[in-house]
């Protein structure tokens, strides 16, 4: 039971919350680029928020399913479809064995979550699920999904309680400008005052070169009191480097834990995955916040997502669907009967 | 008390940084002040990344917000002269010097002008010590404390060098535990894998430590190799004197 992969799309690969606990070892967290979509993914289809799931990048790939599931697909709109029809983003959908669900290319947005209830049948790799692409180890075969790979869920999953009512409101990656909101330093007094206006009131461009271990930036040149080295240390998700060159890279999932450039500011938490959804010519402009206000905006984001999981674990509690055989006259009905919240 | 400056790297981590140098002596701040931590984590407290001369503290805001990290750190930096650190123990790490595994050790002796042998004495004869780990799982930096080389990296980095590989340049020297590009010149090979997945615990060396190079010939080269593949090989461990 679990899903096939008849086209890998260009990068489709399993994540869950991230790898932690191995960072000063060398071990980035990896994890997902939206950690937004993927939380909602699982919240839909009932799983923990941090549950394993299909990070898939630009052009999604096509799945048929050996058994029956109950999927969520999240993140930017990449048109799925099953057995040709057009299905709904952002809300749980019961899939039969046989289905074939495909995922064509993203118009906004850059990457999309596939959840399903029970979450993924991969083995964990100090302690987590997900893919280090560039170093080639944890999730999958340490790689992304290609044609002819399985991937079975842990528990068999056919129907929810409350089907209908498992749904949330998309969220919109129609622009192609964004604000990234950072908090300057650990090293922003290693530049001259011209090099901090530049960053905060220029316009960024996503390069060719952006992945999943870091996005270069092209716009003003970031200039440095001396030069961008420093003597190496820690990395977060969100550092946004400068090398001497002045040309910013912001590091992530799969950034180095140690690094050797002067680091101008961090992305904060929430922000996170409007870059994550960025693809090359996306223009990003930075916008300094407090920590203050940016640990206020990230508890914000965990009650919403507190909330709803609530509201899934409500629906749980009602009945479960039942199935019952109606003959009327001499017709036959099949009708599933199941308690609703109005 | 130990000066510290405290800087945020975003809103899930602060940095505790030291004197702007790489030693042992700035490293051990960064080292008492991880220990502390870890004896007695703070709630909320997450992982913590050593480096030369800074200490990265990551942490959870839904538990501890940025005031009560800096709190919690400006307390342990007070106590941090009466930390004591655990006896530092000394990995053996066996190396092959042979030519087919150590590409530039002819062009070493030469820029040294000095014998392939006494390259050698010199490589394997001195304790380096772990001062962090990271580029990639499991891959020291490590540094020895007399006799540098004069050399620095290659004009031209290559595009691959093997896992195993060991690499220099001054008084560095690194385990490269995976293929990947390198700019520094190859000394010699381990058999050891310094990152193994199939173990619980992946990873040979811990920042803080210290290793040794133990020169070995192509035979037990072969027979290390072996085991290691296998996952038996235990690299020889001792405490550090002095």
């Amino acid at each position: 039971m679990g899903m096939r992969i008849e086209n890998g799309g260009i990068l489709t690969t399993v994540q869950d919350g991230g790898r932690f606990g191995y960072e000063q070892f060398g071990v980035s967290p990896s994890g997902p680029m939206d950690m937004r979509a993927m939380n909602m993914a699982n919240i839909l289809v009932g799983n923990p928020m941090n549950e394993s799931c299909l990070e898939m990048t630009i052009l999604g790939p096509q799945i048929r399913f050996t058994s029956s599931a109950v999927i969520a697909l999240t993140g930017a709109d990449m048109k799925p479809t099953i057995n040709g029809r057009t299905v709904s983003m952002y809300r749980a959908v019961a899939v039969q064995s046989g289905d074939v669900l495909k995922l064509g290319t993203v118009q906004n947005g850059c990457r999309t979550y596939l959840a399903a209830a029970g979450g993924l049948d991969i083995p964990e790799l100090m302690g987590s699920k997900c893919t280090m692409v560039g170093k080639g180890f944890g999730g999958y075969e340490g790689r992304k999904l290609q044609k002819d790979d399985e991937i079975g869920f842990v528990k068999h999953v056919s129907m929810l309680p409350n089907m209908q009512a498992r749904c949330t409101y998309p969220d919109k990656y129609q622009t192609k400008e964004h604000v990234l909101r950072v908090i300057m330093g650990p090293q922003d007094d290693m530049f001259t005052e011209k090099g901090m206006n530049s960053f905060l009131g220029g316009a960024y461009k996503v390069g060719q070169e952006f992945d999943r271990m870091g996005y270069r930036l092209e716009g003003p040149v970031i200039e440095h009191k001396e030069d961008g080295n420093i003597i190496s240390d820690g990395v977060v998700t969100g550092s946004i480097q400068v090398p001497t060159s002045g040309r910013p890279i912001v590091m992530l999932a799969e950034r180095q834990t140690i690094g050797g450039y002067t680091k101008i500011a961090t992305v904060i938490t929430v922000d996170l995955p409007v870059i994550g959804q960025c693809k090359a010519g996306d223009v990003i402009r930075f916008r300094a916040v407090t920590v203050d206000e940016a640990q206020k905006l990230y508890e914000a984001y965990y009650r919403e997502m507190e909330a709803l999981q609530r509201k899934m674990e409500t629906l749980s509690a009602c009945l479960p669907p039942r199935n019952f055989t109606v003959t009327i006259g001499e017709r036959v009905y099949q009708v599933q009967v199941e308690e609703r919240e109005e | 008390m130990e000066e510290a400056t405290i800087r945020y790297a975003g809103d899930r981590a602060i940095l505790a940084e030291f004197e702007n140098e790489i030693s042992i002596e700035v490293n051990s701040k960064v080292r008492s002040l991880k220990f502390s931590l870890e004896q007695e984590p703070f709630p909320g407290m997450k992982e913590l990344i050593p480096a030369y001369r800074a200490l990265l503290i990551q942490y959870d805001p839904m538990v501890i917000r940025s005031a009560g990290v800096i709190a919690q750190v400006r307390e342990r930096l007070e106590n941090l002269s009466e930390v004591r650190l655990p006896k530092a123990v000394v990995t053996e790490i066996p190396v092959i010097y042979e030519q087919e595994f150590a590409e530039d050790i002819e062009e070493i002796a030469r820029l040294e002008n000095k014998s392939v042998e006494e390259i050698v004495r010199i490589h394997s004869q001195s304790d380096y010590f772990v001062y962090m780990l990271g580029f990639a799982p499991g891959h020291p930096y490590t540094a020895r404390f007399e006799n540098p080389f004069s050399f620095k990296r290659r004009e031209t980095p290559r595009v691959r060098i093997p896992g195993g590989s060991i690499v220099v340049q001054l008084a560095l020297s690194d385990i490269i535990p995976f293929d990947q590009p390198c700019g520094w010149k190859i000394i010699g090979k381990t058999p050891i894998l310094a990152c193994d997945y199939r173990k619980k615990n992946p990873f040979l060396l811990k920042a803080g430590q210290w290793i040794r190079h133990i020169p070995i010939g192509r035979e037990e080269y072969l027979d290390i190799k072996r085991q290691a593949e296998l996952g038996e090989y235990i690299c020889r461990t001792y405490e550090k004197e002095g």
